[in-house]
């Protein structure tokens, strides 16, 4: 009897020491944290990341997951591990027009507790958008990104500002022979292709979507303009027909090996053209989209975000670690080192990075013109409804009229059918 | 006669093999001098490619043993489930194995890519997602048509008179399959294994919905992902290297396994 | 006691095939999206109101059908000449069988990357071969553009699918020729029949279940087409290559409409039983006509 006891009191004993030593450890243990980025961010990002860690040791553990680059197959990357339910990940750096449906979905953590409004309006004015959905912030971006039209300082004085320029100075730059091609963009069809319909709809004074409503404006005269001048880009010769082809590396690469005189990119593009061995060194300047006379000319909001996922543990630990990754020095750094865009005004006038970089001003005036793809939970189907009728322009298969109909019709649907199921 | 079959014989070998031998030659060349093919080049061949594909995070030797667990889990269960069930479909009445077989041909003919948003909820409710062995549930239950039919084809070819010999000895029905029957349809058995190993190799839909930790992607799942691993330039040298060390395993599977390979497609074929 | 052990394997296709199926027919009368939160809401068949009026579903099934049948024959007519090389006796048969049905070993994203390379413009090889014979100006254009120009792209993607999965027909021809006893042509060539002609009179006769079930199994595995056609094209150019296991995809993964993606599902799934039913009767009516006629 007695030896059964002390039996049991050995066991007990045991156990408890067992439970309190893990907890001990538990408490002492840090705090992981696990962020999923596209890969050339979480490479660019990995010194930041190390001093933070660093910093942190022995209270948070931040973890990098590198994920696919291209933005779709990141999403479904993301998607996936979020419908498995359980997702590995705390936090997300998610794509702004995926903000809508990630938040509709229920997916993301309002980010309000975290960051007060004084920090908001530090940002620069085009930063600022795309953040929110429903009067809650999901979402601070690590960079700034709008699209840019770059030009090569050799060939030409001085930017096309409008589309019958940019044709213009193109036809005669290949006709004295200096670049097979004038100017090159995202033809392919996939998201690109929308940013890039955007800025030049916007150029010929039109609208994708009117915020607020479900106003469609594809089918609007300026909507087939633009699209028109896309096609007749390829059709005259100033782009080349595996434009329609084309996402950013392929886009990159042609201008890079100087095949054409333009080129329509995101602002990261400019640390690879500046590269020591790139051959247009030194030979290329930055600008805004062409808008025709009487319209102003914009650049698509793009940029990565953080969201925190509402399944983490530890969103406190997630949200230091992404005020770190977004911090004023954290942001010298990329933009340093990997040209991202920084996203606090200050940083526009910020002396060391001027002297720098000449294409910092550009770079502000251009985000000053953003616009944003419409905000809504259904933006892929309508995006991809786009895409696909955009596509069949550029590749022939549609008429120009008759595709853009289409795209004006389906849109229409997909929006009402959003709205009777709501 | 012979030299037009010589003749064919070369078409045949080409047409095999001629997109693979570009991408091994594709492999082998920087990334410069593919972009303007032709010209010469100093540094034409590299080892660059396989060296930027093995130290990737993770390296890709992580994925092909990640396939290689996912193909040797699912062949396990597959094979521990089809074989009890091929020999029972022997036994059964003809008119209920008729439907079953035709069940099964049904089955195996299902173009299994439509399941894949249910496999993901059941993964979901049934908290099976990021788990290799949790793959080997779907794919064993896919390969499992035709697995079935092809082991009970091979039963059915056992003359009945050796079972009944066991039977007389005083062996059980579990002893009878485990020392008589089930080492004699050892060839069957091989040539099961190895389709339904391809098989777990090489799916991609699912794994593609069923895994989101990078560290335990599959083959086929890592190789389509570096299609978009890069901004700055396109890496087809990269994506060769890839696709080369992807192959290579089963360059040597489709060595070794040829004939079992053949047989159990062919048996398959007659008895299915 | 002996068919207790069928039931474990019964149960694990039960669960991955007939639960699905179920699932995505109560699905399809729900609407289960984005806009709903992800909570699945009756909503009266709207979704496949929907799909009745969707211009994209009927032409990627115009797609899918078109990319299956063309696949399909292309295979099953160089799976039959390759079958009928490999069932002669030469020396060195077995290797080239091996290297023959390599191509089927491999994983279809693994190639399918390596063709978005081959047909690359302006770096692949096709494109540099058809610029030194001067194809492009056929058409009076620059480059070809395989992957760029929708009445192409498709053909490339068939191209894929004809160079993985004809070794496989292949080898199912091949058993069927083995079964063919060598006595009938022996008969055959006895009484003074042209050996072209004994292709037709005992060869195509004695191989039609086995040319029949090929055709089946591909024809079903092309309808449901996916790997292939997500990492060589995505889809593109214009829509021009969706498929429809894509498009139930990318309606689920992309837009987050679940009820719809099912219902995409289901219809796909039904259509194909349906073509799989009607060309089960053809083959039918035709034995029976046969047998009349004898």
């Amino acid at each position: 009897m007695t030896s059964k006891r002390a039996w049991a009191l050995a066991i007990l004993l045991l156990l408890t020491s067992f439970a309190l030593v893990t907890s001990w450890a538990l408490i002492l243990r840090p705090i992981q944290v696990n962020i999923l980025m596209p890969a050339s961010i979480a490479k660019s990002t990995a010194g930041l990341v190390r001093q933070f860690n660093n910093d942190h040791h022995g209270y948070i553990n931040l973890q990098v997951t590198q994920g696919p680059q291209d933005t779709e197959a990141m999403s479904d990357l993301a998607i996936s591990s979020l419908l498995l339910g359980k997702s590995p990940y705390d936090a997300l750096l998610i794509d702004v027009h995926w903000l809508p449906k990630y938040a509709r979905a229920g997916w993301l953590t309002p980010l309000d507790p975290w960051i007060e409004q004084q920090e908001i309006d530090s940002l620069a004015p085009g930063a600022q958008l795309g953040n929110s959905y429903d009067d809650h912030l999901y979402r601070w971006p690590l960079m700034a990104d709008m699209g840019l039209l770059y030009w090569r300082t050799d060939l030409i004085s001085k930017p096309p500002r409008t589309p019958e320029e940019l044709v213009k100075v193109s036809q005669r730059l290949q006709q004295e022979g200096k670049v097979p091609y004038g100017y090159i963009w995202q033809g392919r069809q996939y998201e690109g292709l929308s940013c890039v319909f955007l800025e030049v709809l916007d150029g010929f004074g039109g609208q994708w979507l009117t915020p607020g409503t479900d106003a469609v404006g594809l089918d609007s005269s300026a909507s087939v303009k633009a699209a028109g001048w896309l096609r007749d880009l390829i059709i005259s010769g100033v782009s080349p027909e595996a434009v329609v082809n084309y996402s950013e590396p392929e886009t990159l690469q042609a201008f890079k090996s100087g095949d054409a005189a333009l080129m329509r990119n995101w602002p990261y593009a400019w640390g690879e053209v500046q590269k020591d061995n790139s051959p247009i060194k030194g030979k290329v300047g930055v600008t805004t989209m062409v808008a025709a006379p009487g319209h102003t000319s914009t650049a698509t909001l793009g940029s990565w975000g953080f969201s925190i996922l509402k399944g983490s543990s530890n969103p406190e630990a997630a949200a230091e670690a992404i005020a770190f990754l977004t911090s004023t020095y954290a942001q010298k750094q990329l933009f340093l080192n990997y040209s991202y865009t920084p996203t606090k005004a200050t940083l526009f006038k910020d002396p060391e990075l001027l002297s720098k970089s000449q294409i910092l001003p550009d770079l502000a005036k251009a985000l000053q013109h953003t616009e944003q793809r419409p905000q809504t939970p259904v933006y892929a189907q309508i995006s991809d409804v786009l895409q696909r009728q955009l596509s069949s322009i550029l590749t022939s298969q549609g008429e120009l009229k008759t595709a853009m109909d289409r795209a004006q019709v389906n849109t229409e649907q997909i929006l009402l059918a959003a709205g009777e199921t709501r | 006669m012979i030299r037009t079959r010589n003749l064919w014989i070369t078409v045949l070998l080409l047409w095999s093999l001629a997109p693979l031998l570009w991408q091994l030659y594709t492999s082998f060349c920087s990334n410069e001098s593919l972009i303007h093919t032709f010209a010469t080049h100093q540094h034409r061949w590299t080892l660059e490619n396989y060296r930027q594909v093995l130290t990737a995070n993770p390296p890709f030797w992580r994925y092909l043993l990640n396939s290689a667990f996912v193909g040797i889990s699912s062949t396990g269960l597959t094979l521990l489930l089809a074989i009890p069930a091929a020999y029972s479909l022997v036994k059964v009445p003809q008119n209920f194995a008729r439907g079953a077989r035709l069940f099964l041909l049904g089955a195996a003919l299902f173009p299994y890519v439509l399941l894949f948003l249910a496999l993901l909820e059941i993964a979901r409710s049934l908290n099976l997602g990021n788990n290799l062995l949790a793959l080997s549930f779907p794919y064993a239950a896919l390969s499992m048509p035709l697995a079935v039919l092809l082991l009970s084809s091979a039963f059915r070819d056992l003359p009945s008179e050796i079972e009944e010999a066991a039977r007389l000895e005083g062996l059980g029905l579990w002893q009878r399959l485990r020392w008589v029957l089930i080492p004699l349809i050892g060839p069957a058995t091989a040539s099961t294994a190895i389709l339904v190993f391809l098989f777990s190799w090489n799916e991609y839909p699912i794994a593609l919905t069923w895994i989101s930790t990078t560290d335990l992607l599959t083959l086929p799942v890592a190789i389509a992902r570096i299609a978009g691993s890069s901004v700055y330039s396109i890496p087809y040298g990269a994506y060769a290297a890839a696709t080369v060390l992807g192959s290579l395993p089963l360059l040597l599977l489709v060595i070794i396994f040829q004939r079992q390979i053949v047989s159990g497609l062919t048996q398959g074929a007659i008895k299915g | 006691m002996i068919q207790l052990l069928l039931l474990p394997a019964a149960l694990l296709i039960a669960l991955i095939f007939g639960i699905p199926l179920l699932r995505y027919l109560w699905l399809s009368f729900h609407a289960d999206s984005v806009i709903t939160s992800l909570v699945a809401i009756p909503n009266n068949g709207a979704n496949w109101f929907r799909l009745f009026n969707d211009q994209r579903f009927w032409q990627d099934t115009y797609q899918t059908a078109r990319f299956a049948f063309v696949s399909v024959s292309l295979e099953i007519f160089l799976a039959l000449g390759i079958a009928l090389l490999l069932d002669q006796r030469w020396r060195g048969r077995g290797v080239v069988r091996a290297i023959t049905l390599l191509p089927w070993a491999l994983p279809t994203t693994v190639m399918a990357l390596g063709w978005r390379w081959i047909f690359n413009t302006p770096n692949g090889p096709i494109e540099q071969f058809a610029k030194l014979i001067g194809l492009q100006h056929l058409y009076g254009l620059q480059d070809l553009n395989i992957l760029a120009n929708p009445s192409l792209t498709w053909l490339a993607t068939v191209v894929g699918d004809v160079w993985k999965t004809t070794p496989f027909v292949a080898l199912i021809l091949l058993a069927g020729l083995q079964t063919i006893p060598n006595d009938l042509y022996e008969a055959f060539d006895l009484e003074g029949g042209k050996p072209c002609a004994g292709l037709f009179k005992i060869t195509l006769p004695l191989l039609q279940p086995y040319l029949l079930l090929g055709l089946l199994f591909r024809l079903a595995q092309a309808f449901g087409v996916f790997d292939l056609i997500q990492v060589m094209t995505g889809g593109g150019p214009a829509s021009s290559t969706e498929s429809l296991a894509l498009y139930a995809y990318l309606n689920a993964m992309r837009f987050l409409d679940f009820g719809y993606s099912a219902t995409v599902m289901i219809a796909s799934f039904l259509l194909l039983v349906f073509i799989c039913l009607f060309g089960w009767l053809v083959i039918h009516q035709t034995k029976h006509f046969r047998e009349v006629v004898k």
